[in-house]
């Protein structure tokens, strides 16, 4: 169980259900797809059945005479690319000249109904030539005959390469007293939100656009709407509805969000574009399929000389985060520990398969695996035991790693020490029986990315605006992007904090790019940190205004005054203060309704070396879990019955969505290990459908407990840092190391299925390596 | 994906169903639960213009501990703990069938019926198409064993095994009346992924009989798959007879969800009454078992696996077999 000590704070750190949870559980809260509009029609994406070729001519005469249809789109009409990173423009809204996957949009129809909509798609006829099919991303590292973008490099499918070497990793290697090498394969796994993907855009007749859209980032759908349409970004409004989940999934603009803008443009009907989930699998930009290698040195005592990492990823059709991606697959190996020594060379490679991009815990998990197996490897070659192992290279606080990422708290060696003896350990390792066993794994992760994608670092990455009227309630506006993960409630609750108030005078307003000042949204687990910020220090003006309004009615001097709830009072005298809407209404004589404004941005950092602000942020968080498996060596299926889970988030403000943050990415890394796997038969995806995509159910979850260690962060709000992403980080290596605890072998290929399992302990029986009697 | 529009019948007799199932031969499908019949019609995969709705047939539902209906819920089954009892093999297969909410719309027959299965089959429109179609649905290739001229679905339901080796017989109408078959009869061994009975036109499968069972009987059925639920059998393995360390007095085995079709062993398990059940006896049987069955790669788990898990399967549900508590 989490800690359970009173903080000093009123209802941050507490457990807030969430605000708007009884809309949701009742059916009443707005997603994309419940917006209706008079005369909505429907719009419908046709998608390439080729892998990758060129589309030579295209009739959509038939399609266009069919009663009913009134509108087709091919890519030659809004041609213009856009793609999250500015640098990496390669997307297209429609396919233009060439289908690069199937499932890549090759048309679009908008008609009356759904039927008529899908008649006219069979309707489309392309002339094509079909184009070499790049599957393997190998097959893509040299000169190709037809690369799958013109931008590749030097004619190859490479879309990215990455190159660091900081201190001197040979001369590492060289001294070392023990080194160990350790080689993963993770198959592509998606977000598999629970929401599918949906836009409704109207354009109306005083020349603007509307546009909802199920989306994680509404600033930059804004934007990406603007390029592509040529539309002045005022003329457009982006409203974000309740979303349901995007892990990720839905943070890149994406491309048929633009285009049922566009149908909506050319139709003058509002238009709505619902999603299937085979859509959503086509759609992907979920998790990159990567080959890593991961060599590491140390000294005779267990001190980490060096890292040497590899890791070729595999991008799909699209750039989409992948620069991000390809740096991530290296730099997150810089904590959380003491590393000397780094060398990393990382290439992301198109292939003509469904768009890899940014899923939970984008860039650090797999990378992640691959280290926590190796350093158990190097402890067993120590003799050592993994706790001590990694308690001897801990990052201290305060420190500067190799790369220049500062490091400010870290609560990592109190996660290990908590971790340690909740589980059991030291009577467990080694110990259980063969068959069982338990193993350690460790993470950190990004609070924030210091870099914004599309701002010049002095604008601030977050802002939030709070308005109070006569009736004493507070409308915040923020385009902060509630996806389920509870933002709108942390949001509230530092308002309602700072002011003393009920958090039901609280009002979060919709996402509404109209009046919602910009915040760059729900990705890189920025949320807590940054809005929580803007959220405070608009909440402190507001407050402070009040209690000089209360100062005046009291005629006391503002500095001996306080806020309680509900109520501002003369400190130590309980019975001289004014009420909320007592100081609020004396307030407003001079200004009528309040209004203020808060902002975060975050401090300089980094080095000044190409790439030096990838994985620089304000803040880190760090894990430290155990997971217990129990092995059917007969099968090769295996249960995770018990997980421990220390994390350091800082100072948890709202602990009912941290824990539900934990618990979900658990959920979640585990599916990544036991079953989850985007399968392949060349460019084919042969699994696009929640029945054959292998989510854990129910009843695979561990049980779990959770243990909040963290110590107030220095810049987070009230201390707070991320507990978005980095939870999940430490589950798939906490597994991988308990199945060997448990059989003996290190399973290098995920997911980690009963076939594989059996496969391990062959191979391990057929060199004659005896594990625990067995 | 959409449901085409298609014509709904709901006849109220069997005489009825049988009336409509001979004139719309060849265009019809049953409707009994829907929970496989509709998602593949969204899939558009062998679609036809009218359903025949059962659920409106009275004659067809409700069970004892000899009959059961058709049209019976596998949620009905579950809820009655006495027949739970009666037949344990039979009730581990029910419960493991999808989910608690496909098992409330879930029927026998349609389990019994319910289409056989392929990564190559089980896919929408537009992905089929990109692929060029196979033999069972629009096109004339097989993915998974190229040049083979029959299709290789696999069977998935969880109730055949569990029913075939208690000897389960199905009572069948048609357009000359009624007929009672085992329900070995009613799979065609002749036949493949495609055609899987023996039902002619106008047949309609209305209800299921199960024989008293010798004094003693034991059962198990154990299921193969991925996740503890949702999931369709990767293998599914039953054993139901009498036996002690004395001897064997009756003994069956099926296998399903690695082939075509179900599949008794009587010729392997026959020869075993009134030996003992001896250790290495369930090992040799479990071996054969496994050396016969042919699984091809068209669900998830690999085929090699699916065919070594046989033999532990067999092998346990030998030591996990329960006795029913009315033979």
């Amino acid at each position: 169980m989490p800690s359970s000590e009173p903080g000093p704070y009123r209802l941050l750190g507490g457990r807030i259900p969430y605000v708007e949870g009884p809309l949701k559980v009742t059916g009443r809260a707005e997603y994309t797809d419940d917006i209706q509009r008079p005369g909505m029609i429907v719009g419908r994406l046709l998608r390439s059945p080729w892998p990758h070729a060129r589309l030579l001519s295209v009739d959509v005469r038939e399609a266009r005479a069919l009663p009913g249809v009134l509108a087709v789109l091919t890519g030659d009409r809004y041609p213009t690319p856009f793609g999250v990173l500015p640098i990496t423009h390669d997307e297209t809204a429609i396919a233009v000249g060439k289908a690069r996957y199937i499932g890549d949009i090759v048309a679009a129809v908008a008609a009356t109904d759904e039927l008529t909509a899908e008649k006219a798609l069979s309707l489309v006829r392309f002339e094509v030539e079909p184009l070499p099919e790049y599957s393997d991303p190998r097959s893509g590292l040299s000169k190709v005959a037809e690369p799958i973008h013109a931008r590749g490099l030097l004619g190859s499918n490479i879309q990215k390469e990455v190159v660091q070497h900081f201190g001197d990793v040979d001369a590492a290697f060289a001294r070392a007293a023990v080194t160990v090498r350790f080689r993963g394969r993770f198959a592509g796994v998606t977000h598999a939100f629970t929401e599918p993907m949906a836009t409704v855009a109207e354009a109306t007749p005083d020349g603007r656009l509307t546009v909802w859209s199920a989306t994680q980032v509404p600033h930059y759908l804004h934007r990406a709407l603007s390029e592509v349409l040529e539309i002045p970004m005022h003329r457009i409004r982006v409203i974000k509805p309740e979303v349901g989940g995007g892990f990720g999934g839905k943070s890149d603009p994406l491309p048929h969000e633009i285009v049922c803008a566009a149908l909506a443009l050319e139709t003058g009907r509002p238009v709505k574009i619902l999603f299937d989930r085979e859509d959503v699998f086509y759609t992907n930009h979920g998790r990159h399929p990567t080959q890593n290698d991961v060599r590491i040195a140390a000294d005779a005592d267990g001190n980490l000389l060096g890292y040497d990492i590899e890791a070729l990823i595999e991008g799909g059709a699209w750039s989409s985060f992948g620069t991000v991606t390809t740096y991530y697959n290296g730099v997150l190996a810089m904590g959380p520990y003491r590393v000397p020594n780094f060398r990393y060379k990382g290439q992301r490679v198109y292939t003509t398969k469904p768009p890899s991009g940014a899923m939970r815990a984008h860039g650090g998990t797999n990378l992640r695996y691959s280290i926590e197996l190796a350093l158990d490897a190097l402890a067993e070659k120590l003799g050592t035991d993994p706790f001590d192992l990694r308690l001897r290279n801990a990052l201290p606080p305060n420190s500067t790693t190799i790369n220049q990422f500062r490091i400010t708290s870290t609560s990592f060696v109190k996660c290990l020490t908590a971790v340690r003896e909740r589980s059991g350990w030291d009577a467990k390792f080694r110990r259980l029986p063969y068959g069982r066993g338990v193993g350690l794994g460790c993470g950190f992760y990004i609070s924030g990315s210091n870099s914004p994608i599309h701002f010049t670092p002095k604008m601030p990455q977050s802002t939030v605006h709070l308005k109070v009227d006569m009736d004493g309630g507070i409308a915040v506006h923020s385009m902060q992007a509630d996806i389920g993960q509870g933002s709108n409630t942390l949001l509230a609750a530092i308002v309602a904090e700072v002011l003393g108030v009920d958090l039901e005078r609280v009002h979060v307003q919709r996402v509404d790019s109209d009046v919602s000042p910009v915040d760059l949204g729900s990705y890189s687990s920025r949320v807590t940190f940054m809005m929580g910020n803007a959220a405070r220090e608009a909440a402190e003006s507001l407050r402070d205004r009040l209690v000089a309004a209360a100062a005046r009615t009291l005629g006391e001097p503002a500095e001996t005054l306080e806020v309680g709830h509900e109520r501002i009072g003369v400190r130590g005298r309980p019975d001289r203060f004014v009420t909320f809407l007592d100081a609020l209404h004396a307030a407003m004589e001079t200004s009528g309704a309040l209004t203020a404004s808060g902002s975060y941005r975050s401090p300089t950092m980094g080095g000044t070396f190409k790439g030096a602000r990838a994985g620089t942020a304000p803040a880190y968080s760090f894990a430290a879990y155990v997971a217990e498996v129990d092995v059917d060596v007969e099968t090769g299926a295996y249960r995770v019955p018990r997980l421990w889970a220390a994390f350091d988030c800082g100072r948890a403000l709202n602990r009912l969505a941290v824990e539900g943050q934990i618990e979900g990415s658990i959920h979640m890394g585990l599916g990544q290990v036991m079953g989850e796997s985007m399968n392949y038969r060349s460019s084919r995806l042969l699994n696009p459908s929640l029945l054959e995509y292998k989510i854990p159910m129910p009843q695979q979850m561990p049980k779990v407990e959770i243990l909040l260690v963290g110590d107030d962060d220095p810049e987070g709000p009230f201390g707070a840092k991320e507990a978005g992403e980095g939870p999940l980080i430490a589950t798939l290596p906490a597994v991988g190391n308990a199945l060997y605890d448990a059989v003996g072998v290190r399973f290098s290929e995920l997911p980690i299925t009963p076939d594989r399992v059996l496969r391990g302990l062959d191979l391990r029986a057929a060199e004659h390596r005896p594990w625990k009697g067995a | 994906m959409h449901l085409d529009p298609f014509e709904l019948h709901r006849p109220t007799t069997v005489d009825e169903v049988v009336r409509l199932a001979t004139e719309l031969a060849g265009r019809f499908d049953y409707l009994a639960g829907g929970t496989d019949l509709l998602p593949n019609y969204k899939m558009h995969l062998n679609a036809k213009p009218h359903l025949v709705a059962l659920e409106d047939v009275r004659e067809l539902r409700g069970h004892s501990d000899s009959r059961l209906g058709a049209m019976e819920r596998l949620a009905d089954l579950e809820a009655d703990r006495t027949f739970g009892r009666t037949h344990p093999g039979l009730t581990d297969a029910i419960g493991e069938v999808a989910t608690p909410l496909v098992r409330s719309s879930g029927t026998v027959g349609g389990n019994l019926l319910v289409d056989t299965r392929c990564f190559f089959f089980n896919q929408s429109y537009f992905w089929r198409s990109s692929l060029g179609f196979c033999l069972k649905a629009d096109g004339d290739r097989c993915h998974v064993v190229p040049q083979a001229e029959r299709c290789y679905a696999t069977f998935s339901g969880d109730l055949a095994p569990a029913l075939l080796v208690l000897d389960a017989e199905v009572e069948v109408a048609g357009p000359s009346g009624r007929r009672r078959l085992p329900l070995g009869a009613l799979y065609d061994p002749g036949g493949d992924g495609i055609r899987r009975t023996r039902l002619a036109p106008g047949d309609l499968l209305v209800a299921v009989h199960l024989p008293p069972g010798p004094p003693g009987r034991r059962a198990r059925y154990k299921k193969l798959r991925v996740r503890p639920s949702y999931d369709f059998p990767e293998l599914g393995v039953a054993v139901a007879g009498a036996w002690d360390s004395e001897r064997v007095r009756s003994l069956r085995l099926a296998v399903g969800g690695v082939e075509t079709l179900p599949r008794r062993f009587d010729d392997l398990t026959d020869p075993l009454v009134g030996t003992p059940l001896t250790p290495e006896a369930v090992n040799r049987l479990a071996d054969e078992v496994q050396r016969r069955v042919r699984p091809v790669h068209n669900t998830f788990l690999p085929p090699d696996y699916r065919r070594r898990m046989v033999g532990v399967y067999v092998r346990r549900a030998f030591a996990e077999a329960r006795e029913g508590s009315a033979g």
